[in-house]
């Protein structure tokens, strides 16, 4: 009897020791300045999670600009090998992929969510891996706070502050603004630096929170509470369906409030959920420039589409973020391999705060990029635009703080 | 005593109360010994990393079953009681400074208070409601660590970053050596956690548990103190919990809401379900299953996605949908879990060619 369950037993063994040794990964990325190798970078993606209506895009986004610096000959002859996977927003699953990532010897890592990247701040630190992401939380700047994050744009705190701003004088010096938020911390990342910003400029605005419940199929119930704190202005830091949502239900209700949306709204998908009409006048906070206002920054996106045969008119601005915020990273790549340094994460981050203003043909706030060592706030200036027509129509370039 | 093709036969207390009585189990133990100390120079540090987030929920996992599985209280606090262990343990070793392995035991003595309190329903609350009453542990716990009220928790940032695990000045490497490090950390802390639990169900007050489990009345007329049995039975369970939580949040190095949801107490109460229910073997085959398992399932999809392009893309909630097929599948086809499928294999193996 011993010696069948024994010999069961040892083969299962010998069977999970096989599986287990085939799982060993390889050492890809890094390396000496003037290998040949691949250039490995981790991408963690939202796809299918509750952002992924705008994660979708700029996945794509990072993509197809991988596609077309290879197919441009690469960062300094080598090609970008990306892997990219989806985490559905979820904290524990983009842990995962950052492991794994690691392990597969990247040099590099795109994210995406701001609970997860700032979970991940201190790993990347430790690990010393140059982190980008979606996420623009004012956190994430200070390089003493978060020393491998790098934000590729304005801060939300940043753009809240060019909202207020706006409204101010839009309203005239006095109005109700309630914030409407993803409820994540996503979504509260700049909800209380927008109100120590009322403070400090001595602006006559009430200023209310309010968290959107995930999920929710409307939102009137906020709105009246919003109506009833006698609001005109909703600032909303949410991803573009929730936002299309509020502004259906605002029509819906006859209700006299202007939308003014930053970031993750701010883009077409908000104006095409909602419906052009009901979009009008709504303002939308975006530091990125999209494809209908015509920047020499959209030229090689441009290129790319016309090479793919793909209609720029369905690109919304979500991908060109996306695409942009890979351009920042592999400027830095580039910078590192051109200065004949090994290919490291310590290196990457050395070149991105000592290279100077990385170039984005002024789609980024109208402007460069500039990172220091003492500052990762590559941007402090955003455009404002406004719907019109279902169109996003410039009112003001590079509008800073 | 020697197994024969009949069965087990003791021939004296001691005999039956030894935790192994064949020499086939020492065998298995042998093996299994073996498999865990030679894993973290098989596995890659991606491996390694699951294999320690595996560690971590074994502990989890046993202090849930200890109170669902062993004492009969369904508790839907997990992820709350794994936050009070990591937001204190990461205050108490971070921000006030002290040793790190003083600050984990302390958490895991807040934990088990914490534990008692929100056990306090259970006095009178049975079944569903004693549920429901546990839920609401979770989310006011949930509530308090994400508001943060007065920013006392996280200063303001919303999280907080942990420092390298430190202690006796031994400082966890760097990240070629972190993961095998910490196995060894973790392993070492998971097997306390498993033969201490074994052990507490061969004492009186862990036969106590089982026999409120079985039936409260009887028990009470028997001679058990329900009340002592049940806020025992939080606070035993809870500790480990805290455990689970502190070690989380020194292993991840960050602690957010984020990690405590609700989800979190499902995916552990779905452990100890498909593990099997009052199994300490069951938890630890429940936490390997189910974290196992979403990694399986993705490299699958991976593998099979030039055939089946629409499992990619579909991935997260092929995933859930999988997870809940297992739940499902476990408790139709057998609901004392993975742990009794075993027992079933080994009695296969020792009665053949005889089905019993």
């Amino acid at each position: 009897m011993f010696g069948k369950s024994r010999s069961v037993a040892v083969a299962l063994a010998a069977a999970s020791a096989l599986v287990l040794s085939a799982c060993g990964g390889d050492d890809g990325g890094g390396g000496d300045a003037d290998s040949d190798e691949p250039i490995s970078i981790g991408i963690i993606a939202d796809l299918s999670g509750a952002t992924g209506d705008v994660g979708t895009p700029y996945n794509q986004g990072m993509l197809a600009y991988i596609k077309w610096r290879n197919g441009d000959g690469g960062i300094e002859g080598r090609q970008i090998a990306a892997e990219s996977n989806d985490y559905a927003y979820e904290v524990p699953q983009a842990e995962s992929l950052y492991k794994q990532y690691v392990n597969d010897g990247v040099v590099a890592i795109q994210g995406w969510g701001t609970g997860d990247t700032e979970a991940l701040s201190g790993s990347v630190g430790k690990d010393e891996l140059p982190f980008m992401s979606g996420s623009f939380a004012e956190p994430l700047t200070d390089p003493a706070e978060a020393p491998y994050n790098f934000v590729v744009a304005p801060t939300y705190s940043d753009q809240m502050r060019v909202a207020l701003n706006w409204i101010n004088e839009d309203s005239g010096g006095s109005g109700e603004v309630a914030v409407f938020h993803n409820d994540s911390p996503f979504g509260q990342a700049p909800v209380q630096d927008g109100e120590d910003w009322v403070a400090e400029k001595g602006y006559d605005l009430g200023y209310q929170a309010y968290a959107m419940p995930a999920g929710s199929q409307n939102y009137v119930g906020l709105l009246s509470q919003a109506q009833a704190q006698g609001a005109k202005y909703i600032v909303i830091q949410n991803v573009a369906s929730p936002a299309a949502l509020v502004a259906k239900d605002i029509a819906a209700q006859g209700l006299d409030m202007k939308i003014v949306c930053l970031n993750w709204c701010a883009n077409e998908l908000f104006i095409d959920s909602a419906g052009a009409d009901v979009a009008e006048g709504h303002i939308l906070i975006q530091p990125f420039a999209p494809m209908s206002v015509e920047k020499p920054g959209h030229e090689p996106i441009n290129e790319y589409l016309e090479a793919e045969g793909t209609d720029p008119e369905t690109i919304g601005t979500s991908w060109v973020q996306g695409w942009y915020a890979m351009h920042a990273m592999a400027e830095g790549i580039e910078h590192t391999l051109v200065e004949g340094n090994e290919l490291t994460g310590a290196n990457i981050r050395e070149s991105l705060e000592t290279m100077g203003p990385i170039d984005t043909g002024e789609v980024i706030g109208g402007g460069p990029l500039e990172f220091s060592a003492d500052s990762h706030r590559g941007s402090t200036s955003t455009g404002i635009y406004q719907a019109q027509d279902g169109m996003m129509v410039e009112l003001e370039a590079g509008a800073t703080p | 005593m020697a197994a024969t093709a009949t069965g087990i036969h003791h021939r004296s207390y001691t005999s039956e109360l030894r935790l192994r009585a064949t020499r086939a189990e020492y065998f298995r133990l042998g093996l299994m010994t073996v498999l865990l100390l030679v894993l973290p120079f098989v596995l890659d540090n991606y491996w390694l990393s699951i294999a320690n987030t595996i560690l971590i929920a074994v502990i989890g996992a046993v202090g849930l079953n200890i109170l669902v599985g062993y004492t009969g209280q369904i508790s839907l606090g997990q992820g709350g009681f794994m936050a009070v262990g990591a937001y204190s343990s990461a205050i108490l070793s971070d921000r006030i400074g002290l040793p790190t392995p003083l600050a984990i035991l302390l958490a895991v003595l807040l934990t088990a208070a914490v534990g008692v309190f929100f056990g306090l329903p259970g006095l009178r609350l049975k079944g569903l409601y004693l549920a429901i009453a546990t839920l609401a542990s979770q989310v006011i716990i949930e509530f308090l660590v994400r508001r943060d009220i007065g920013d006392f928790l996280t200063e303001g940032l919303g999280y907080i970053n942990v420092d390298r695990l430190a202690f006796l000045g031994f400082e966890i490497g760097g990240r070629d050596v972190f993961e095998q490090q910490w196995y060894w950390i973790l392993l070492v802390l998971a097997v306390l956690t498993v033969i201490s639990a074994r052990n507490i169900f061969r004492t009186g007050l862990g036969r106590s548990f089982m026999a409120v489990r079985d039936q409260d009345i009887a028990a009470e007329a028997i001679g058990v103190n329900l009340t002592r049995a049940k806020l025992t039975a939080f606070a035993v369970s809870s500790g480990f919990v805290g455990l689970a939580g502190s070690l989380t949040a020194h292993y991840s190095e960050v602690v957010s809401w984020e990690k405590f949801t609700l989800d979190v107490s499902i995916l552990y109460l779905a452990m100890i379900i498909v593990g099997g229910l009052g199994s300490i073997a069951g938890a630890v085959y429940g936490a390997v299953f189910m974290t196992l398992l979403p990694e399986l399932i993705r490299r699958l999809a991976n593998a099979l996605e030039s055939t089946m392009p629409f499992l990619g893309d579909q991935l997260p909630a092929v995933r859930n949908a999988t997870f809940g097929a297992v739940i499902i599948a476990f408790l139709i086809f057998e609901p004392r879990g993975l742990d009794r499928i075993w027992q079933r294999m080994k009695d296969y193996v020792r009665f053949w060619p005889f089905r019993y």
